[in-house]
């Protein structure tokens, strides 16, 4: 009996932990680009405005597969099929370290006073074998990439600032061939909803990077529709 | 003369007016009249208001002139009356005066007809006034360039006087900006308004105590006090440009004491401060800039108030089975029965005592009074420190889309499956009190282990008894290798066992490869050392023996026999010599100071030979064990007397025997 009363309750506490908001599940996010010749400086602007100054900034190396799922109503024609993503990431150079699931809603870029684009957004750490267990439920690989860069944090922001590879078919860390020549630099916070105070926070961080780098709303849909 | 008095015969009355002037005018309001003057006092008055040399014009056409004309004509007649009247001489003046106007008149008159005429002269005006004007507005121009010249030089003079004091000011700005970039060097610093506010708060570090930090820089406003402090002593560095304001709280010193007390008795004190003796006398950088001590006592009180208040949470929250005491500024936690751990913040505000003195003074005392133990002081800035740390450094998430914060074996926790006890041991979070009250307990066994091995060693001087402490040794853990052996024989035998000192127990690695796990009480630890010793005379003394060719022929580590050892066993052993004659039995109890050594030979000296066992076997049963007094021996130990006493037992058979 025990046994069953135990998830009951585990649900019950997550539920009850949706409701009162305190479950970080909204990302604001700002993003920008700065070309590969000019890195360097923004890298030591962001090394001297961020934490953990003396420690220098934190390495990552990942690598990220996309997952569709193809969600079809019965009576939808094909116009109405949803492609539902899904984001499986893993740490090149930290093996040891659980993967990382993750949904990302849609973001919304709001009004123009609104200082940055908000995307709900879930994260849950995995194991390795999630990749097949997407396969069994019908997902298939959008596309794959893999990113280098640093990471930085200030409070309770995260900046990243990394470079993106596209992944080779032999799938070894030498054949990594770079997409672009610059770099691309997201701020980000994770906040539970309702806490749109922090995007203040986070547009007054953009500005002290404003010189070197333009942080800015971008509009997926308005780059899709250029392309 | 006479033509021209007939010819005009209009008469003209000279009279004074008929009212006199009034002298005064009484109170009554009756006028007091001026005597009116006499004829000839009013002519001779009249006469010498007369301007003579005005003009006179001749013309009678000239009506405009008339008037003039004709008083002047009354006036010739009335001369010529004063003439008549008296002598001439009085009037001498009055006619030359008039011969001379006259001539002027003629002269005016004749050059009025040429210019009237128009035919030889013609009249400009000519501006006669104006040269007049020119010299006052000159006066004027030169007063006001003199007063621009006097304002110059005055103003040169006063600027050069601000200047002169400028420099000095200048001069001090100047250093007050390089101490300011001096300070701003290894202290946070903000400009807010007019004010320079610092922080020397931990926060930066990873604190998150609620008092603030925030101290204010100001220029030092004393210049007089500075030369007079320059004057008045050479040794003296410059007074420092920099006026550091911390708030009251903050002033004065504090430094948290730990004590651990035995009922009554200190064990042992440490004096948490960050300020050491050592440091304020030996740190040139202190003495060339005063803030720095001033701001780095503030710095101390603060970090001193955090830890305590931090340990006085704690000390409430921690469900002990003897509760925690906060009292005041004390905290008192017990560590063993009997044995308390006192923290105790002492804090001294002094306003117009030298805070450095003080804190020297307190220092040395301390020093001087107690045996200053640096590792409980320096595990609790640790520990604090290392909460500090803890707040700040948050790990890095991997990959970089995972979110910031849980640490990587939260992160793990997931994919693992961790159950509840993995996820609540997880949260468990020693506390620093719980640290500091086990180093505590640590620093107390360590205490009495090292007290425990060296009355011993003292008590015994045979066999010798050496301990080694290990240098490097955790806060909680110590370790001590305790070798047994005797001297001059110590390549024979030695028995080494090693002692690790936890926080509540003793683990004890015996040579044999047992472990025991023993408690606080001292007592334990005294016994095992003292059956070690015991065993390891008996070894010795067997090693002894097959060294000078003896038998071994028992030995036992745990002896049933003879009288019952309060603690522990005797261990005995039964050695015979080469020939066989001679058996030694040696016993040696942990609580006996001295081996007991008993000797056995054959054949029987006591009794006369057996006439029905003829036989030479039955010779060789032993005699009765007699013991040695080995004190009587010469030998400075144990075992250097048994050598001795097998050496010399070791001698050939009995001549019977053969």
């Amino acid at each position: 009996m025990a046994g069953n009363q135990n998830p009951i309750s585990a649900i019950d506490m997550l539920t009850s932990a949706l409701r009162s908001n305190i479950i970080p599940n909204q990302e604001y996010l700002l993003q920008g680009s700065v070309i590969d010749s000019s890195a360097e400086v923004l890298h030591n602007r962001l090394r001297g405005l961020c934490d953990a100054a003396e420690t220098g900034p934190e390495t990552f190396h990942d690598h990220e597969m996309c997952f569709s799922l193809k969600a079809s109503s019965p009576g939808g024609t094909p116009q109405q099929q949803q492609s539902f993503l899904l984001r499986v990431r893993r740490a090149l150079d930290h093996p040891e370290y659980p993967w990382q699931l993750r949904y990302l809603g849609q973001p919304e870029l709001g009004e123009k006073n609104q200082p940055t684009v908000l995307r709900s957004c879930i994260d849950i750490a995995c194991t390795p074998n999630v990749v097949e267990f997407l396969s069994e439920l019908g997902c298939r690989i959008e596309f794959e990439y893999v990113l280098k860069g640093y990471l930085f944090r200030k409070g309770r922001m995260k900046v990243t600032m990394s470079k993106i590879f596209r992944m080779g078919q032999a799938k070894s860390p030498d054949s990594l061939e770079a997409m672009t020549g610059s770099y691309l630099v997201e701020l980000s916070l994770l906040a539970p909803s309702g806490q749109d105070a922090v995007a203040d926070e986070i547009k007054v961080f953009a500005e002290q990077l404003r010189p070197l780098v333009h942080l800015e709303k971008i509009d997926y849909r308005r780059l899709q529709s250029y392309s | 003369m006479e033509d021209f008095f007939t010819n005009n015969s209009v008469c003209v009355s000279v009279e004074a007016p008929a009212e006199n002037l009034v002298q005064e005018i009484a109170y009554d309001g009756q006028e007091v009249f001026q005597l009116p003057l006499t004829l000839s006092e009013n002519l001779t008055k009249q006469a010498h208001k007369i301007d003579w040399i005005k003009r006179e014009d001749d013309d009678n056409d000239d009506d405009t002139h008339s008037a003039t004309v004709t008083t002047e004509k009354k006036v010739e007649e009335d001369s010529k009356k004063a003439d008549f009247q008296t002598s001439s001489w009085p009037w001498d003046s009055v006619r030359n005066k008039l011969r001379s106007a006259l001539t002027e008149v003629c002269v005016l008159a004749d050059v009025l007809v040429i210019a009237k005429d128009k035919r030889y002269m013609v009249l400009d005006p000519v501006q006669q006034e104006q040269p007049d004007q020119r010299q006052l507005a000159q006066l004027f121009s030169k007063k006001r360039g003199l007063t621009a010249a006097a304002n110059i030089l005055l103003h040169g003079a006063e600027r050069l006087k601000i200047s002169q004091s400028d420099t000095a000011r200048a001069k001090s700005n100047q250093d007050f900006h390089l101490e300011l970039l001096r300070l701003r060097q290894s202290w946070t610093l903000k400009k807010i308004g007019n004010s320079i506010l610092g922080d020397l708060s931990y926060k930066s570090a990873g604190s998150r105590f609620y008092q603030t930090g925030i101290f204010e820089v100001t220029k030092s406003e004393d210049p007089d006090q500075e030369l007079s402090l320059e004057t008045t002593s050479e040794n003296q560095s410059k007074q420092s440009m920099i006026k550091v304001t911390i708030p009251p709280e903050l002033g004065g010193t504090a430094y948290i004491q730990v004590t651990i007390q035995k009922d009554q008795d200190i064990l042992c004190t440490t004096n948490v401060n960050l300020l050491h003796t050592s440091l304020i006398h030996s740190d040139p950088s202190r003495d060339a800039n005063p803030w720095t001590s001033k701001l780095e006592a503030a710095q101390n009180v603060l970090f001193c108030k955090e830890l305590f208040s931090q340990l006085a949470r704690e000390a409430v929250q921690l469900q002990a089975a003897i509760p925690h005491m906060v009292v005041g500024n004390q905290i008192t936690a017990s560590l063993f029965p009997g044995i308390q751990l006192s923290i105790h913040f002492q804090s001294s505000y002094s306003a117009g005592v030298d805070k450095r003195q003080l804190v020297s003074n307190n220092s040395t005392s301390l020093v001087a009074k107690v045996d200053h133990n640096y590792i409980l002081e320096h595990s609790l800035h640790q520990l604090l420190r290392q909460v500090h740390l803890n707040n700040v450094g948050q790990p890095v998430p991997h990959p970089s889309s995972a979110p910031l914060g849980p640490t990587k074996r939260r992160r793990l926790a997931g994919p693992h499956a961790y159950d509840r006890d993995e996820l609540l041991l997880m949260t468990k979070n020693e506390s620093i009190l719980e640290q500091i009250i086990r180093q505590g307990q640590h620093v107390v066994l360590r205490l009495r282990t090292m007290f425990v091995i060296d009355s011993i060693a003292r008590e015994i001087r045979d066999p010798l008894i050496i301990s080694h402490w290990n240098v490097l040794n955790s806060p909680t853990l110590s370790c001590v290798k305790i070798i047994i052996m005797t001297h001059g024989y110590d390549t024979l035998q030695r028995t080494a066992l090693v002692v690790h000192v936890g926080e509540k127990t003793l683990k004890c690695v015996c040579r044999d490869g047992r472990v025991l796990q023993m408690s606080y009480e001292p007592q334990e630890l005294r016994d095992l050392i003292l059956c070690q010793i015991s065993q390891h005379q008996i070894n010795a003394v067997q090693s002894l023996a097959r060294f000078l060719g003896w038998h071994v022929a028992s030995s036992s580590a745990h002896l049933g026999l003879g009288p019952v050892e309060p603690l522990g066993n005797a261990s005995s052993c039964i050695l015979s010599s080469p020939s066989g004659n001679r058996i030694l039995s040696v016993r040696c109890g942990p609580q006996a100071a001295q081996p007991q050594v008993y000797l056995s030979t054959y054949p029987r000296h006591d009794t006369e030979k057996n006439k029905v066992l003829t036989d030479i076997r039955w010779e060789q049963l032993n005699t009765r064990y007699e013991e040695v007094r080995l004190e009587k021996i010469e030998g400075r130990n144990f075992l250097s007397r048994m050598e001795l006493l097998m050496a010399s037992l070791t001698c050939r058979l009995p001549m019977n025997w053969e």
